[in-house]
C-alpha cells in the first residue's frame, strides 16, 4: 500500500504538466506502467484480474476485517448498485493505474481518491457511481475535455476534503458524492450503471478476441459473440468426437497410456499403494469418489515396473515412445 | 424462486477467474484424471463394449476435476455427479437465472436484442452459464475455451497414441 501510494505520487509529479492533452499522459502512464510492471496487461478496457464478483452478504461479512489487505480476489466493483467496492482496488497495481489515469490531476486527488474507496466501502450505492463514473471515463479514454476533468476532479476534491474528515468517525454515515455527468450523456444513476456494465461487458468481449483465433478483424459485439459462440461450440463438438473415437479404442489402451502418464509407478510388490501413484493432493482435492480411483490404480499396480518420467508431457512430443510401450506391454503380459 | 434462492447460495465464484491455467498443469491433471477413469471403465465391463456415453461422462468429469478454480468446472461437476443418478432430473438449465429482458428500452434497437439472444446462446453452451450473470459469464467462458482447447490437445494425443 505504501509503495503503491509511492509510486502514484512519482506518476503524479511526473505527469503534473496541464499542457499535456489527455491522450499524451495517458500514453506516458502506460509506457510508465510496462517499465515499472513488465508483466502488466496495459490495456485500459480490461477489468479482468479483479473481476470476481461477491454477494451482498459475503461482502458485509468480509468487509470488518478486511482493512485494506485484501488480496485481488475481491477486486472489482460490480455493475449492480448492491455491491461495494473493495479495497482490492486499492492495493493492485492495475486498480491504482485506473484512478491515476482518472484523477491525473494531483496526488491530493489520489489520496482523495483512495480515502474515497474506503468510504465506498460503506457507502455503496453513491460509491457505485462514483466509481463507475471513473472507470467510464478511463475506458472511453478521456474522449471529453480537459477543462470538463479538471472541473470534476475539483468538485471531487472539495468533497472528498469536506468528507475526508468524516471517513475516520462514523463509518456507517452515508456521504453523498456529486456526480458530473459527461457530455452529452444522461446522469441517471441507472444509466450510468449500465453505462459501466456495457463498458465491462466490451472489456470481455476484447479479451475474448484475444482468445479466439481469427478474431482480429470482427468489429461489434454481434459479430464477435457469434464468432465466440461458433467456436465453442466447435471445441465441444471436437471433444466430444474425440471421445467417441477414444470409446473405440479405449480396450486398447489398457496399460500404454497408463505408463506414459503416470509419473511414478509402485514396483511388483502387490500391496495396495494407490496413494504414491497420485499426487496425494490431486486426490484430496477431487470430488471424485476416491474408492473409484483408487481402485483403478489397485489393480494396475502390481503389474507395473518402476517408471518415472519426469514429465508425462513429454511423451506427446517423444517418438521413442512407442518402442517404450510394446517391451512394456511384453513385461506386463509375461507377469 | 426458491430453486433461484438455493442456486444462488450454491454459486461459487472462481477465486482467479481469468487466470488461464498453465497448460501443463491442466493437461497433467486432466490426464491423471481421465485415465484411470477409462481403465476402471474397461476393467468392470471386461471385454464388452464401452458405452460411448459412459466415457464422454468419464471425459467431462476429467475435465471438470483439472479445472477445480473456476466456476463452471463446479457446475459441470453438479450436473455430472446429479446424472449419475439416472431419478433426479437435470433441470438446472431451465431453472437459472436468465439474462435481464431489456426489450423495454430497446424499441426499436433491434441490435440489442441480437446481441442478447447470442449471449442467451453462448449462455446455454457454458456449464451453469444461465446461472451466471453476463460479466460473469464472459470471464468464465475465456477460461472454459483454454481449458476445451487443452482438453482436445489431450484426447487427441490419447487416440493418436492408442492407433
Amino acid at each position: 500500500m505504501m509503495m503503491n501510494g509511492g509510486e502514484a505520487t512519482e506518476a503524479e509529479l511526473f505527469l503534473n504538466c496541464d499542457d499535456m492533452s489527455v491522450l499524451e499522459r495517458q500514453r506516458v502512464q502506460l509506457n510508465y506502467h510496462q517499465y515499472h510492471h513488465p508483466g502488466f496487461e496495459p490495456t485500459l478496457p480490461c477489468f479482468f484480474p479483479n473481476s470476481s464478483k461477491m454477494n451482498v452478504g459475503e461482502v458485509d461479512s468480509f468487509l470488518p476485517s478486511a482493512g485494506l489487505d485484501l488480496p485481488e480476489i475481491y477486486g472489482e466493483l460490480h455493475g449492480d448498485a448492491r455491491i461495494s467496492v473493495s479495497p482490492g482496488n486499492i492495493t493492485t497495481e492495475f486498480g491504482n493505474s485506473k484512478k491515476r489515469k482518472f484523477g491525473c490531476v494531483d496526488t491530493e486527488t489520489k489520496v482523495c481518491n483512495e480515502k474515497k474507496k474506503m468510504m465506498m466501502m460503506m457507502d455503496r450505492e453513491v460509491a457505485v457511481e462514483e466509481e463507475e463514473e471513473e472507470k467510464s471515463k478511463v475506458t472511453e479514454q478521456c474522449t471529453r475535455s480537459i477543462m470538463k476533468m479538471k472541473n470534476k476532479a475539483k468538485k471531487e476534491q472539495n468533497s472528498c476534503s469536506n468528507d475526508s474528515s468524516k471517513v475516520t468517525k462514523d463509518s456507517q454515515r452515508t456521504d453523498y458524492i456529486h456526480v458530473r455527468a459527461r457530455r452529452g450523456q444522461a446522469t441517471d444513476s441507472h444509466s450510468i450503471a449500465e453505462r459501466a456494465r456495457r463498458e465491462k461487458i466490451s472489456g470481455r468481449m476484447k479479451f475474448l478476441q484475444d482468445l479466439v483465433p481469427g478474431c482480429e478483424k470482427i468489429t461489434g459485439k454481434a459479430g464477435m459473440l457469434d464468432e465466440i459462440i461458433n467456436y465453442v461450440q466447435s471445441l465441444q463438438r471436437q471433444v466430444e468426437f474425440l471421445s467417441m473415437k477414444l470409446a473405440t479404442v479405449s480396450p486398447r489402451l489398457d496399460f500404454n497410456i497408463d505408463d506414459i502418464f503416470s509419473k511414478e509407478v509402485v514396483s511388483a510388490p502387490m500391496m495396495n499403494l494407490p496413494n504414491t501413484v497420485m499426487p496425494p493432493h490431486m486426490m484430496v482435492n477431487s470430488g471424485y469418489p476416491h474408492d473409484m480411483v483408487n481402485s483403478g490404480y489397485v489393480h494396475f499396480n502390481p503389474m507395473q515396473q518402476v517408471v518415472t518420467s519426469s514429465d508425462p508431457l513429454s511423451c506427446f512430443n517423444n517418438g521413442q515412445s512407442a518402442t517404450m510401450w510394446d517391451s512394456e506391454v511384453q513385461n506386463l503380459y509375461t507377469v | 424462486m426458491e430453486r433461484q434462492i438455493i442456486n444462488k447460495k450454491k454459486r461459487v465464484f472462481s477465486v482467479e477467474p481469468n487466470k488461464i491455467p498453465p497448460s501443463e498443469v491442466f493437461t497433467r491433471k486432466y490426464t491423471s484424471h481421465l485415465v484411470p477413469a477409462l481403465k476402471k471403465l474397461n476393467m468392470n465391463k471386461n471385454s464388452s463394449q464401452v458405452n460411448q456415453l459412459t466415457v464422454k461422462h468419464e471425459v467431462d468429469m476429467a475435465l471438470a476435476l483439472s479445472a477445480q478454480e473456476f466456476a463452471w468446472s463446479r457446475f459441470l461437476l453438479q450436473k455430472l455427479s446429479s446424472s449419475n443418478n439416472p431419478t433426479t432430473a437435470t433441470s438446472s438449465s431451465s431453472n437459472g437465472i436468465r439474462i435481464q429482458e431489456r426489450s423495454g428500452k430497446e424499441g426499436g434497437g433491434d441490435e440489442d436484442g441480437e446481441i442478447e439472444e447470442k449471449l442467451r446462446e453462448l449462455q446455454k453452451l457454458l456449464p451453469g452459464g444461465e446461472e451466471m450473470n453476463v460479466e460473469e459469464m464472459l470471464s468464465e467462458i475465456g477460461t472454459y475455451i483454454k481449458c476445451l482447447e487443452l482438453q482436445t490437445i489431450a484426447l487427441k494425443s490419447m487416440v493418436q497414441d492408442t492407433t
